[in-house]
């Protein structure tokens, strides 16, 4: 190869890279967090820009107005020729920090009490916020713009806690980030910060302000709980001891039904069991019914053959001996018979002759009665004459006692019956003196009624004497005399 | 051009949430400006009160993160 070509190749080839590295070392682009400054030659008052300069309504200019007459370049985004020597590029950080903000005070009620957040914030995105910003911390690490932050915040935080109680403070924590923003907002402007968000994380309580606070509610609420739980629990408890009452009833009722299954089973095993000897039995049982059935014939056979052998005999027997025993006692009946009629016929005889007998003593009797009664007739006609000669004379003597004694008439004439009974029995019975010999038919019944009739007489005789006695004093004492004697 | 220079003036936004708007204290709105949205301390041209949700404009800009707004309609649009 000639040392032209391998001249114009490298040519072709060196060129491009060699510009490429250039434009590569010349062209700056920052990265969408960065803001690229561009201080140096040629940047000092764009005339484009400075046209751009505002007045506001007091005659001074607005911030764009400013921020267009500042005397470097602003990228955002896109990317810038730097050229070496004359210019100077620098990235500003637009990216969000943190800072964390702890703040011990004393609240309205003089109680300390600090309060812990956060804030985040970063450099604006405007040129105006990039301008403050790059002039005050663009050479810096971050570390400035961070502490100066904790700064403006931690003051106002402090004066903010002092105008506020803590019971507002913890009740209102968006208050109290709303009004720290507020406050510090004229400071970030003019560092060119935009807070994001401003966070309160904590009330510090170094005293236990905070925690007495809350201790009746907390105490109440663990009374709640306690309660709840102790409420839950015994219901758990019921529920679980009649879980245990049902789980025990259905225990119980398994174990009947399995026993009762048992005893079914027990009951079927022992009847298989016994089947084996019933039927022996049975068939025994059978064996000793055909043996009786057997032993029954037996017996009957045996009754015939007697009934045959002895009781025919004997009732033969006992039929000749009923037989000859009623013609005995026939032959005594006709006997007997026999003699009582011979008797009878031998009484009747008798009873006849003392009839007969009777009839004629009767006859002789009446006989010697009548005679007698006349005799007696004539002796009494005699002895009546007599007495009557004597009656007037006492019937005098007596109307005379009468009359003395009239009061006393029933004694006189008791008196007189005992003196005169004797001679009326007398009388009476003198009708049987003259019956030499009585015969009585009927025996001694027969002298009863005689004695009877006697002393019957006897009765009404004594009465009419008391009536001729009684009638003594009236001076009738003839007319009874006069019937006696007839 | 930088895209850093763009102003929020016309655009319109929104009061955040805990940004309200009264007399006497910067609200803060929501604005989407350079492809992204910004909050910036906002306060009523009508010097009056702006309720946080509402739909305001930008009509000026006063410092680098203050700006002048109104309600972007004359009357609440649920009124």
């Amino acid at each position: 190869m000639s040392p032209d070509l391998i001249l114009i190749l490298a040519l072709v080839i060196g060129i491009p890279i060699v510009i490429a590295i250039l434009f590569k070392t010349l062209w700056r682009v920052p990265r969408a967090d960065e803001a690229l400054i561009i201080t140096g030659f040629g940047v000092k008052g764009a005339p484009a820009r400075r046209a751009e300069i505002e007045l506001g309504p007091d005659g001074q200019p607005t911030p764009q107005g400013v921020a267009a007459g500042k005397t470097f370049r602003i990228i955002t985004g896109g990317g810038a020729f730097v050229v070496p020597v004359l210019q100077k590029a620098q990235y500003l950080t637009l990216r969000a920090d943190a800072a964390e903000l702890e703040v011990t005070g004393v609240d309205k009620q003089k109680i300390p009490v600090g309060v812990r957040g956060v804030a985040i914030f970063k450099v604006g995105d405007d040129d105006v916020s990039i301008t403050n910003a790059a002039t005050r911390f663009l050479d810096e690490a971050g570390g400035q713009m961070h502490s100066l932050v904790k700064e403006v915040f931690h003051g106002h935080l402090r004066s903010i806690i002092g105008g506020l109680s803590v019971e507002s403070l913890i009740a209102n924590r968006n208050e109290l980030a709303q009004e720290t923003r507020d406050a510090s907002v004229q400071e970030m402007q003019k560092l060119g910060l935009v807070v994001d968000s401003l966070q309160i994380q904590d009330i510090i309580d170094p005293t236990g302000y905070i925690a007495a606070l809350g201790e009746p509610r907390t105490a109440e609420v663990k009374m709640l709980a306690r309660i709840a739980q102790a409420n839950a629990d015994r219901e758990a408890t019921e529920r679980e001891q009649e879980a245990a009452a049902l789980k025990a009833a259905a225990e119980r009722d398994t174990a009947i039904k399995l026993a009762a299954f048992q005893a079914e089973r027990d009951r079927a095993m022992a009847q298989t069991a016994q089947a084996g000897p019933l039927a022996d039995a049975e068939a025994r049982k059978q064996v000793v019914v055909q043996e009786t059935e057997v032993a029954d014939l037996e017996a009957q056979r045996e009754e015939k053959r007697l009934e045959t052998t002895v009781k025919k005999p004997a009732d033969a027997e006992a039929y000749r001996i009923r037989v000859e025993a009623v013609g005995q006692r026939e032959a005594r009946v006709e006997l007997a018979e026999a003699s009582k009629r011979e008797v009878e016929l031998k009484a009747e005889a008798d009873a006849r002759r003392v009839q007969l007998d009777a009839t004629a003593q009767a006859k002789r009797t009446r006989e010697v009665g009548e005679a007698e009664a006349a005799a007696t007739a004539a002796k009494g006609d005699a002895e009546g004459s007599s007495i009557r000669a004597r009656g007037l004379a006492e019937a005098e003597a007596i109307a005379k006692r009468a009359e003395a004694l009239e009061k006393e008439s029933d004694a006189v004439i008791g008196q007189q019956l005992a003196e005169q009974l004797p001679q009326i029995v007398e009388a009476a019975a003198k009708s049987f003196s003259n019956v030499d010999n009585l015969t009585v038919l009927n025996g001694a019944q027969g002298i009863g009624e005689i004695m009877n009739q006697v002393i019957g007489q006897a009765g009404p005789a004594l009465e009419l004497a008391r009536q001729a006695l009684g009638s003594n004093g009236n001076g009738r004492a003839r007319e009874p005399k006069e019937a006696s004697g007839n | 051009m930088s895209a850093s220079s763009e102003s929020p003036v016309g655009k319109t936004g929104r009061v955040s949430r805990h940004g309200a708007i009264r007399p006497g204290r910067l609200g803060e709105v929501l604005v989407p400006i350079r492809g992204g949205i910004e909050s910036f301390l906002a306060r009523d041209a009508d010097g009056g009160e702006i309720a946080a949700g509402e739909e305001v404009v930008v009509v000026d800009v006063v410092a680098a993160r203050e700006v002048i707004v109104t309600r972007l309609y004359e009357q609440e649009p649920a009124a």
